[in-house]
C-alpha cells in the first residue's frame, strides 16, 4: 500500500460520501469538463523506446511535446539517428523509412533476438544537432502459472454476470524485482489509465516484504476490463521486469495521469533517464526500458474457469 | 547545561516577584471567586470584573476563576460578558479577603432564546488579546449549516484569516500554517483529527462545547508546540441546577445530551454536574437504497461520546474529569476506521485567594485501522492485508495564576511522553502471511513558560513572557544518515553503515527552543485602540502529507536527527476601534500581520509516506512566509446583526527542490476572502420577539493555486502532462462563491393556558449553497479513458470468435473541475431541550 492506492482508495470512498450528501437533493455529477486556456511551452523530444527480449523486430518511438489540448496524433520526431548497443558494443540500428516517427530495427531472421536478460543496453539518438543518450539493464522475470476465470458479477448491484480472470504467478526469490503487467482481450491491448498495473515483488511498493510470496491478489485480479470477460474470449497476460528506475517513473506517470479529486498530490513531471550528452542542452523526456516477457494466453472456456 | 540554568534564573525571577508582591501587598486585601451562569451553574470564561474607585479589575481565567488585590475600603464591583446582564455588587474590605462568587442571568431569558445584545461593555478595544476570535455556542448554532448540523470548524473557517484548501477539506489554515500548525485543544487535550466525515463535520458536539477561542497572534506563553494557532475548545461542565436534556434529529445524524447535578447539598447548591452528549450519523442506513455498483454494502458512518464531570471538593479545590471518544468507519469491501479518543483529569485549586493553579494530565490517541476484506473474511483467509497506525500521548500541565495588582501572572510547565506507531501491517498471499512495519518512535517534549500580563496607567496593558521548549527524540530506536550527493529534490536512500541503534530512553536527537511572546495596547480613547504583538513558536511533531486535503491515514512524525523542528515568527498590529449608537453597536478591527516559517516539510515527487522506513529520505525542507490585512465589521445590536470580514493575504513558500528552488505560492494561499454571517431577529408590532428567525452567510474567495501542465508527451499510448517550466502552482482555479441561508422556527413559549412550556423546541430549515453554483475543489487533467467495442464473429463452422477494437479518440485531453457539492443542499433539523 502506498500512497497512491491508499489516496485512490480515498478518492472512491469519498466519491461515494460526496454521492450520498447529494442523494438528498437531485443526483448531479461532481465532475465537469471545462475549457481551460494554458499557455504551451518550447516543444521537446520524447522518447518512448520499449524494447523486449521477445524474438523478433524492436521499435523505438520518437514524437515532440506539444500543446497539452492537442487532440490529435503526437508530432512524429523524424530524421533522428536510433541506435542500441549491447554490452558487446554490437550495435543494432532502427529506421524509419515511412517517416512516422516510429524506428524499427528488423532482426536478419524473424527468431532473432536483440536483447537478454542480465543484459545492459545503451541507446543513443541524435536529433535536431543534439545528442542524447540512455541505458537499460534487462531484469529477470516469472512465468505466469496460470490464468483462470471465475463466474462474478459485473458489480456486486448489477445482475449481470461475467468471468473475472486471475493470473498466478511467484515473485522471484533474494531480490527486489520490479514488473509491469499488460492484459489484451481479443488480441487488443486494454490500455485505460488504470490498466497500468505495476508490480514490486509481487505487491504494492511500499507494503513490506514480499520478496519470494506469490503475486497478491489486487494484482492477480488487477487484469479485467470494466465489463468483465465473456465465454469465448481471448485473453492474453504478459509479466514484464522492469528496472527499479523505470519501475519509479511508471508509478510517478500513473501518479500523474490519475491525479484528480480531493487526495491529489501536486503534479509534477515525471522523471526521464534520457540524458542529452551536452550539460545544459535540451531536454528530452520519456524513457528508454528493457524488459524480459512473460505471456500466457488462454480463452474462456470450460477448460480455463473455476468454481468459486 | 546553559539552559537549564537560564530556567533557573527565570524561576529565580519569578519568586522575588512575588516575594516583592507579599512585601509591597502589606495591608492589600483580596477579593476573589468564580463567575458562573445562573441558569446551569456554568463556569464563565473571560468575564470582565472591574472595581471603578480603584480603577483595577481583572478577568476570570479558563475556570472562571478572578482575583483582585484591593487595599481596605468600601468597593462596588462591575460585572460584564457579551450576552449576559451586567451586574453590580458592593463589597467591603476590612480585615479579611472577601470571597465573592457570582452568577450572572443571560439577558432576555424570558424573552426569546437568542436574544438581541443591548450593550457591550467588555469590548475587543479594551482587551489586550489581538488577532483571537470567539463564537460562543449561540451563534456557531445560528449559522446556516451543511446539512443543517452546526460545526465548530466550519464556524470558525468564517473567520478573517482562516481559510480551508476546499469543502470537504479535512482541518483549517490559519494565516498562511498548514493543518497541523494548528494545536486543537479539547478540554487542554490536542485532537490530532479534528474531523468526521473527511472534513465536512468536526468531532466537536456542538451541545457540549461552551466556548471557542481561535488565538491567531499574540499567543501567550501558555501554549506552545505548534507553531500558528490555538483552537481552544472547552467543554461544558454540566448543568449544575437542574437535569436537562436536549438533543436534535437532523438528516444525517441524530445527537442526545444529558446533563444533571449531583450531591445536591441542603441549600440547593450541587457539589458535583456532569454532562454525557453522544451523536450518531444514520446516512449510510437512508442511503443503502439509493448506493451505486461497488458502494452497496458500504459502510459510512460515525459517532462520538463527550463526557465531562466535575466535582467540588470545598472551596479551594475542584476536579474535572473529561472525556471523548470518536471513531468514523468506512468502507465496503475494503474497509478503513479512525477516530480519537481523548481524557483529561484537572485539578483546580486555590493556594491563597491570589494564586490559583490548574494541573491538567492527559491522554490522547489517535488512530487508524485497515482492512482489505470485510465481509468475506472467512472466505479470503488466505489473501488480505490489514494495517494500523497510531499516536498516543501522555502529559502533565501545571499552569499556575497569581493575580496581583495591576499584574496577572502566569506559569507553569508541561511534560508530554508521544509514542508514535506509524504504521504496522499483515499481509497474506496464496496464504502466506507476512508481518512487517514500522518500529514505535518515541520522544518526550517539555516546555517551561512565564508571563505576565501588566497594566500601566489606565491606558497601556503589555502581555509579555517567555517559554522554553525542549524536544528529546529518543530510543529505542534506529538513526538514519542520508546520500547526501544526490540532486536535491529525488530520494535519498540511507548511508547503510552509518544507521545507529539506540537503547530504550537513549536520547537520539534533542532541541531546544526559547519562545518569546510579546503583546501591547494601548487605548487611544475609550473606543479605541491599538495593539501590537510578536511570537515565536516551536513545533516539534509534523502530519506527513502530501495530498491537496488531508487524508485520516496521514500520520504524525516526531522531529528526528533528520527532520528540524518548524518555526514561526509572527509581528502583528492592530487597529480597534468601535462605534455606532451607544459607542459600540458596531467594532471593528483592521490587523496586518507578517509571519515567517522555518523547516516546513515539502516532499520529493512520488514521495513514499505510509510505511516507509527511510521517509526521512523522501523529505524536503523549506522556508515559508505569510503576510495579510485582516478587516473585520461586526454590528451587536439591532435586529440585523452579525459580522463581514474581508483577508487580503498572500502564502508563499521556498523549497529547494521545487519549482526551480523559487518562491510559490502554497496550496492553500487565497488572495481575497470575504465571509459574510448576517443573522436576523425580527420583532413583532407588539414588541415581543418573533418566532421566526433567520440568518445567512455568503463566502467569496479566490481559487486556490493549482499546477497545471503546459505540454504533453505520448509513452505507450498514455498521454503524460509535462510542464516545461517544471513550476509548481501555476495557476489558479476559478473563484469560490456560496450563499447559505436558514430560518429558526421556536416551538411555541407559552402553553394554550397561558402557562410557560417547560420544554422549547425549534425546527431549524436551511439551504446551502442556494444558487446551486458547481464550486470548484479543484481543476485536472487528463485524457479521455479509451472505449473498447467487441465485434462477433462467427465462422463457417459455428465456432464463435470475438474482436475487440479500442474506439478512436482515446489520445484526447480535458480538464475537469471537481465540485464537492454540485447543487443545493436543503435540510430541516429538530432540537429540543427538556
Amino acid at each position: 500500500m502506498n500512497t497512491h492506492h491508499a489516496k485512490q482508495t480515498m478518492n472512491r470512498l469519498f466519491s461515494g460520501i460526496g454521492l450520498l450528501c447529494l442523494l438528498t437533493v437531485a443526483l448531479t455529477g461532481c465532475e465537469t469538463v471545462i475549457d481551460a486556456k494554458l499557455d504551451e511551452g518550447p516543444s521537446q523530444l520524447s522518447v518512448d523506446a520499449w524494447i523486449t527480449d521477445q524474438p523478433g523486430p524492436q521499435s523505438v518511438r520518437l514524437t515532440q511535446t506539444t500543446a497539452y489540448f492537442n487532440n490529435g496524433v503526437a508530432t512524429p520526431a523524424t530524421n533522428a539517428t536510433v541506435v542500441v548497443m549491447d554490452e558487446a558494443q554490437k550495435l543494432y540500428f532502427f529506421t524509419d523509412p515511412d517517416n512516422d516517427g516510429t524506428y524499427v530495427w528488423t532482426p536478419p531472421t524473424t527468431t532473432d533476438t536483440l536483447a537478454r536478460i542480465g543484459r545492459t543496453y545503451y541507446l543513443g539518438i541524435r536529433f535536431q544537432g543534439e545528442e542524447y543518450y540512455s541505458q537499460s539493464k534487462m531484469n529477470r522475470v516469472p512465468p505466469i502459472d496460470s490464468l483462470i476465470f471465475r463466474k462474478e458479477k459485473v458489480n456486486p448491484l448489477s445482475a449481470e454476470e461475467g468471468y473475472q480472470a486471475e493470473f498466478y504467478a511467484n515473485d522471484l526469490p533474494n531480490a527486489t524485482d520490479y514488473y509491469r503487467v499488460r492484459y489484451f482481450r481479443n488480441s487488443q491491448l486494454q490500455n485505460r489509465p488504470q490498466d497500468l498495473i505495476l508490480a514490486y515483488d509481487g505487491a504494492f511498493s511500499g507494503s513490506g516484504n514480499t520478496d519470494g510470496l506469490a503475486f497478491i491478489r489486487p494484482i492477480r485480479q488487477s487484469i479485467n476490463p470494466a465489463g468483465l470477460y465473456v465465454m469465448n474470449d481471448t485473453v492474453r497476460v504478459e509479466l514484464q521486469s522492469v528496472p527499479a528506475e523505470a519501475y519509479y517513473f511508471l508509478e510517478l506517470l500513473n501518479q500523474q495521469i490519475t491525479n484528480g479529486g480531493l487526495f491529489a498530490t501536486p503534479p509534477a513531471n515525471v522523471p526521464t533517464n534520457i540524458i542529452n550528452a551536452k550539460t545544459g542542452g535540451k531536454e528530452a523526456t520519456g524513457f528508454f526500458v528493457t524488459s524480459a516477457v512473460r505471456t500466457r494466453k488462454v480463452v474462456v472456456g470450460p477448460a480455463t474457469i473455476r468454481a468459486k | 547545561m546553559m539552559k537549564y540554568r537560564l530556567i533557573l534564573g527565570l524561576l529565580t525571577v519569578l519568586s522575588a516577584l512575588v516575594g516583592t508582591d507579599r512585601v509591597r501587598a502589606q495591608g492589600q486585601l483580596t477579593v476573589s471567586g468564580y463567575v458562573k451562569d445562573k441558569a446551569n451553574g456554568e463556569g464563565l470564561i473571560g468575564v470582565s470584573v472591574y472595581v471603578k474607585e480603584a480603577n483595577t479589575g481583572a478577568v476570570t481565567n479558563n475556570y472562571g476563576y478572578y482575583a483582585i488585590p484591593l487595599p481596605k475600603g468600601q468597593y462596588t464591583v462591575t460585572v460584564t460578558y457579551v450576552g449576559f446582564a451586567k451586574r453590580q455588587l458592593p463589597v467591603t474590605l476590612t480585615d479579611q479577603n472577601v470571597k465573592l462568587n457570582i452568577e450572572l442571568e443571560q439577558e432576555g431569558k424570558e424573552l426569546a432564546e437568542v436574544t438581541v445584545k443591548a450593550e457591550r461593555e467588555e469590548d475587543n478595544v479594551r482587551n489586550i488579546e489581538m488577532s483571537v476570535n470567539k463564537i460562543d455556542v449561540k451563534t456557531i448554532q445560528r449559522i446556516p449549516a451543511l446539512l443543517g448540523e452546526v460545526d465548530v470548524i466550519r464556524s470558525i473557517q468564517l473567520l478573517p484569516g482562516v481559510t480551508t484548501v476546499g469543502e470537504g477539506a479535512t482541518g483549517f489554515n490559519v494565516r498562511g500554517g498548514n493543518i497541523d500548525q494548528n494545536l486543537v485543544l479539547l478540554d487542554e487535550a490536542p485532537v490530532y483529527n479534528s474531523s468526521h466525515l473527511f472534513g465536512f463535520f468536526s468531532v466537536f458536539n456542538p451541545d457540549a462545547v461552551k466556548d471557542v477561542k481561535l488565538i491567531k497572534g499574540g499567543i501567550p506563553a501558555l501554549y506552545g508546540g505548534r507553531i500558528s494557532s490555538i483552537l481552544d475548545v472547552r467543554m461544558k461542565e454540566g448543568n449544575a441546577k437542574k437535569p436537562e436534556l436536549t438533543g436534535g434529529i437532523g438528516l444525517i445524524f441524530s445527537r442526545l445530551a444529558y446533563e444533571r447535578p449531583f450531591l445536591k447539598k441542603e441549600d440547593g447548591t450541587a457539589r458535583g454536574s456532569f454532562i454525557v452528549a453522544a451523536r450518531r450519523s444514520y446516512a449510510d442506513i437512508l442511503a443503502q437504497p439509493f448506493l451505486n455498483s461497488d458502494l452497496r454494502g458500504s459502510k459510512f458512518y460515525f459517532y462520538d461520546l463527550t463526557a465531562k464531570g466535575n466535582y467540588k471538593i470545598n472551596a479551594n479545590n475542584t476536579i474535572y474529569l473529561s472525556g471523548y471518544l470518536g471513531r468514523d468507519v468506512f468502507g465496503s469491501d475494503f474497509g478503513f476506521n479512525w477516530g480519537n479518543t481523548t481524557t483529561s483529569l484537572r485539578w483546580n485549586h486555590v493556594f491563597s485567594d491570589k494564586l490559583f493553579l490548574n494541573t491538567t494530565a492527559f491522554y490522547s490517541n489517535y488512530d487508524y485501522l485497515l482492512d482489505s476484506d470485510l465481509k468475506k473474511k472467512e472466505e479470503n483467509k488466505n489473501d488480505y492485508f490489514r494495517w494500523k497506525s497510531k499516536i498516543i500521548n501522555y502529559s502533565l500541565k501545571p499552569d499556575f495564576t497569581l493575580f496581583l495588582k495591576n499584574n496577572t501572572l502566569s506559569f507553569g510547565g508541561q511534560a508530554i511522553v508521544y509514542d508514535f506507531k506509524p504504521g504496522t501491517a499483515t499481509a497474506a498471499s496464496s496464504g502466506d502471511v507476512r508481518t512487517f512495519g514500522l518500529e514505535s518512535k518515541y520522544a518526550v517534549e517539555a516546555a517551561l513558560y512565564v508571563g505576565n500580563e501588566q497594566q500601566i496607567g489606565s491606558r497601556l496593558q503589555l502581555q509579555y513572557g517567555l517559554r522554553y521548549s525542549y524536544f528529546n527524540y529518543i530510543g529505542p530506536g534506529e538513526a538514519y544518515s542520508f546520500q547526501t550527493d544526490v540532486p536535491v529534490g529525488q530520494r535519498r536512500f540511507p548511508v547503510l553503515n552509518q544507521t545507529k541503534t539506540y537503547g530504550r530512553g537513549e536520547s537520539i536527537q534533542t532541541y531546544g527552543n526559547w519562545e518569546p511572546r510579546f503583546s501591547a495596547k494601548y487605548e487611544l480613547s475609550d473606543n479605541s485602540s491599538f495593539k501590537l504583538s510578536y511570537n515565536r513558536l516551536a513545533q516539534y511533531i509534523h502530519l506527513v502529507s502530501n495530498t491537496t486535503a488531508s487524508t485520516p491515514l496521514d500520520v504524525w512524525t516526531p522531529s528526528t536527527n533528520n527532520i528540524r523542528p518548524q518555526l514561526a515568527d509572527q509581528l502583528a498590529g492592530g487597529y480597534f476601534k468601535n462605534f455606532g449608537p451607544s459607542g459600540n453597536a458596531y467594532e471593528a478591527s483592521v490587523e496586518v500581520y507578517y509571519k515567517w516559517m522555518q523547516n516546513q516539510l515539502d516532499y520529493i515527487d512520488g514521495a513514499n509516506l505510509l510505511l516507509n522506513k527511510y521517509l526521512e529520505g523522501d523529505l524536503l525542507s523549506g522556508k515559508g512566509r505569510a503576510y495579510g490585512a485582516e478587516f473585520f465589521v461586526k454590528k451587536n445590536t439591532g435586529a440585523l446583526h452579525g459580522w463581514i470580514s474581508y483577508t487580503l493575504a498572500k502564502t508563499e513558500r521556498q523549497v529547494n527542490g521545487i519549482n526551480k528552488d523559487k518562491w510559490f505560492p502554497s496550496r492553500f494561499d487565497r488572495r481575497h476572502t470575504l465571509n459574510t454571517v448576517l443573522l436576523y431577529d425580527p420583532v413583532k408590532a407588539n414588541g415581543n420577539p418573533s418566532r421566526w428567525s433567520f440568518s445567512g452567510t455568503f463566502v467569496l474567495s479566490t481559487g486556490t493555486p493549482a499546477t497545471f501542465p503546459t505540454n504533453q508527451f505520448q509513452y505507450q499510448g498514455y498521454v503524460v502532462p509535462h510542464n516545461a517550466d517544471n513550476a509548481r502552482n501555476n495557476y489558479r482555479i476559478p473563484v469560490y462563491h456560496r450563499l447559505d441561508v436558514a430560518a429558526t422556527l421556536q416551538g411555541k413559549r407559552l402553553r394554550s393556558n397561558g402557562k410557560p412550556r417547560k420544554n422549547q423546541d425549534n425546527w431549524v430549515f436551511s439551504v446551502y449553497n442556494v444558487y446551486s453554483r458547481k464550486n470548484p475543489f479543484s481543476v485536472y487533467f487528463r485524457q479521455a479513458v479509451p472505449e473498447y467495442v467487441d465485434k462477433v464473429l462467427t465462422s463457417a463452422d459455428g465456432k464463435v470468435t470475438f474482436e475487440t477494437k479500442a474506439l478512436q479518440g482515446s489520445n484526447k485531453t480535458e480538464a475537469v473541475r471537481y465540485s464537492i457539492f454540485a447543487t443545493l443542499i436543503p435540510s430541516v433539523t429538530y432540537n429540543f431541550k427538556f
